[in-house]
């Protein structure tokens, strides 16, 4: 058994059929390259082929999702069946440094512990609220407050076997100036951290800095490359600057940037990481090619690092 | 009618759906790109439908919302300007469906959430100078039912929300000038000929939205429904198709997409079975002057779609 296993984080937009058992006829019908990218049979097989044994969904996944399959459970069970596991689901904080919203944060984030649950997922990674733009600055007590609520769903998570993992974005409200603040408000019995390698990258933060200083708080990560360190205040805090008007991409495929990710798997071994790594692709044009690419660095340039 | 008025409508871009490449649409360089093709492709005026969804999570490069256009141009004068130079001279309508807000067991949040992006999407249409605001008055009735299995002992208390909702659209609507047309896809609680009893409980000003392609599937001939119809259609929807409704695909969660035998249930104008020549000389017949949009939702080719649609008008 690996001390690693890959998972994909799913950023597949909707995909509006469970399994297409007419797949020669579906395609005839225009003869493009659509009939592949329509059925979760097909995406999940895509998956386990190149050795993404889990998927991570996304809370904006479960209007397509829960229709289609009628219940959690059922895709999960569909999943297995073609060797891929739900590990976990992605879910926003949004309005936690409110202490007005207080009762709504908790309440929400707990019924998304509950949907992972039922999933059979043990992550929960966590943006810690909204964006920066008509948000912060932040002050010391709403970063304290984004803690109090981190804490009471950390609370909830753990008792149902769920680790909850703080997960930074570059534009969030919480940033450079009190990222490792919350980090060190929060409950380390309670709540975790995801890296996002690109994200925290952006954001200011050295990768292999952040990891030895914070690796025994460390649940899983989202590995991408990014080739925009260090983005500067004025970018960071933009109205919506995620999608960029130009198409410029932040997020790479790992070994297309140049984060020092050989650096980051030095480290992993030394601490002697264990457990998921979920593969990111925002950004990408072709999810099943970037996944290809990714499987190809990781077996030949991460993996005999540490494995 | 003169084809070179019809316009195009921007649902031609599968925005929702897994395909490669399909990341450029949330950018704002995509669509500056694409205005001057669909002018190129003989079309001076384009139709917008509504989504509230890319006023979340930053997608504002989308330019199916108030929020966006406002992060992205200012305003609607601005973005107008910006279509101007490209060579769409006009915003003919806006489209409006509430699937997004059919998305838990709470009845209240669903009209709510409806009626108040309904709303903003109405004065939307009129910042954009469009002429009509076309409504789906339900989400797809398969989704009402896996939210509330007793839709069908609830549809009195279902409609009469509806027709509350649509009243004070329709009141707003004549304020501002733009007509609110009803749609009827196949799929809604009032699809086909179930929106007639619908439309019969609200004021004269609120129209019917013709779809060429709604009714193909629901089994009902355009040109008889355009015939019966005319006094009360205040706008017509060019779509096409070549499927046949014939398992009650329409009462399932997810009708767009047939489970499990898949099909494109809308094809490219001019790549399915309807006739559009008989509907456009039914039109002409009956002396409809009112606008005329195309449609290639569904496309898998957008801008083959495009080429493919002129071609079809061409012939007319």
């Amino acid at each position: 058994m690996p001390n690693i296993q890959y998972a994909n984080m799913s950023h597949w937009k909707s995909i509006p059929f469970k399994k297409i058992d007419n797949f020669r006829d579906f395609y005839y019908e225009d003869k493009t390259n659509s009939a592949y990218y329509s059925d979760w049979d097909n995406i999940l097989k895509y998956q386990s082929a190149l050795g993404f044994n889990g998927i991570e969904i996304a809370p904006w996944d479960m209007a397509d999702i829960l229709p289609l399959f009628g219940s959690p459970e059922n895709f999960t069970a569909f999943a297995k069946d073609r060797g891929v596991e739900v590990i976990g689901m992605f879910h926003g904080a949004h309005a936690s440094h409110d202490a007005g919203h207080f009762d709504e944060a908790v309440q929400s984030g707990r019924e998304a512990v509950d949907t992972i649950v039922r999933f059979g997922g043990t992550y929960m990674n966590t943006c810690p609220t909204q964006n920066y733009f008509g948000c912060g600055p932040l002050s010391r007590e709403e970063v304290q407050q984004c803690a109090k609520v981190m804490n009471e769903i950390g609370r909830y998570a753990t008792d149902k076997g769920v680790k909850i993992g703080l997960h930074n974005e570059f534009f969030c409200a919480i940033n450079l100036p009190n990222h490792r603040e919350l980090i060190e408000s929060t409950d380390p019995k309670l709540v975790h951290y995801c890296i996002d390698t690109a994200q925290i990258s952006i954001m200011g933060e050295d990768l292999v800095t952040f990891y030895n200083d914070y690796h025994d708080r460390i649940s899983t990560f989202h590995l991408k490359d990014t080739a925009s360190s260090a983005q500067p205040d004025s970018l960071r805090y933009s109205q919506d600057p995620e999608i960029t008007d130009d198409g410029t991409r932040w997020f790479w495929e790992p070994g297309m940037g140049n984060l020092d990710l050989k650096g980051l798997y030095h480290a992993l071994k030394e601490h002697g990481f264990k457990g998921w790594m979920s593969i990111e692709y925002d950004g990408s044009p072709d999810l099943l090619a970037s996944m290809a690419m990714t499987r190809y660095y990781l077996d030949n340039e991460l993996r005999p690092i540490y494995d | 009618m003169n084809p070179k008025d019809f316009a195009i409508s921007l649902d031609l871009i599968n925005r929702h759906y897994q395909e490669p490449n399909r990341n450029r649409f949330e950018s704002k360089y995509f669509w500056e790109e694409l205005y001057p093709l669909i002018a190129t492709a003989g079309f001076s005026s384009i139709e917008i439908p509504y989504e509230p969804v890319w006023q979340f999570g930053g997608r504002s490069g989308v330019p199916m919302n108030r929020y966006c256009i406002n992060t992205k141009y200012t305003s609607a004068a601005q973005y107008r300007e910006v279509l101007s130079r490209s060579g769409i001279e006009r915003v003919s309508g806006v489209t409006f469906d509430p699937n997004l807000f059919m998305r838990n067991d709470n009845i209240h949040f669903y009209f709510g959430a409806s009626g108040h992006f309904a709303g903003e999407a109405l004065a939307h249409a009129a910042d954009l100078g469009a002429d009509y605001f076309a409504i789906s008055p339900s989400p797809y009735y398969g989704r009402i039912r896996q939210y509330h299995p007793d839709i069908d002992a609830q549809i009195d208390m279902f409609t009469d929300r509806t027709v509350e909702l649509l009243s004070g659209l329709a009141t707003k609507a004549e304020e501002l000038g733009v007509k609110l047309v009803l749609r009827n896809e196949y799929w809604s609680l009032f699809g086909g000929e179930r929106v007639l009893p619908l439309l019969a409980r609200l004021r004269e000003s609120v129209g019917l939205d013709v779809d060429t392609a709604s009714l193909t599937v629901a089994g009902i001939d355009p040109v008889q429904f355009i015939t019966a119809n005319i006094a009360r259609i205040g706008c017509v929807h060019l779509t096409d198709t070549s499927f046949a409704d014939s398992a009650d695909v329409w009462k399932t969660p997810n009708p767009e997409h047939p489970q499990p035998q898949a099909t494109q249930v809308f094809r490219d104008p001019g790549t399915g079975s309807v006739d559009f020549a008989a509907i456009a000389a039914t039109l002409d017949r009956l002396g409809y002057s009112g606008p005329v949009t195309c449609s290639a939702r569904q496309t898998r080719d957008p801008f083959r779609a495009l080429l493919r649609t002129r071609a079809m008008l061409n012939q007319l």
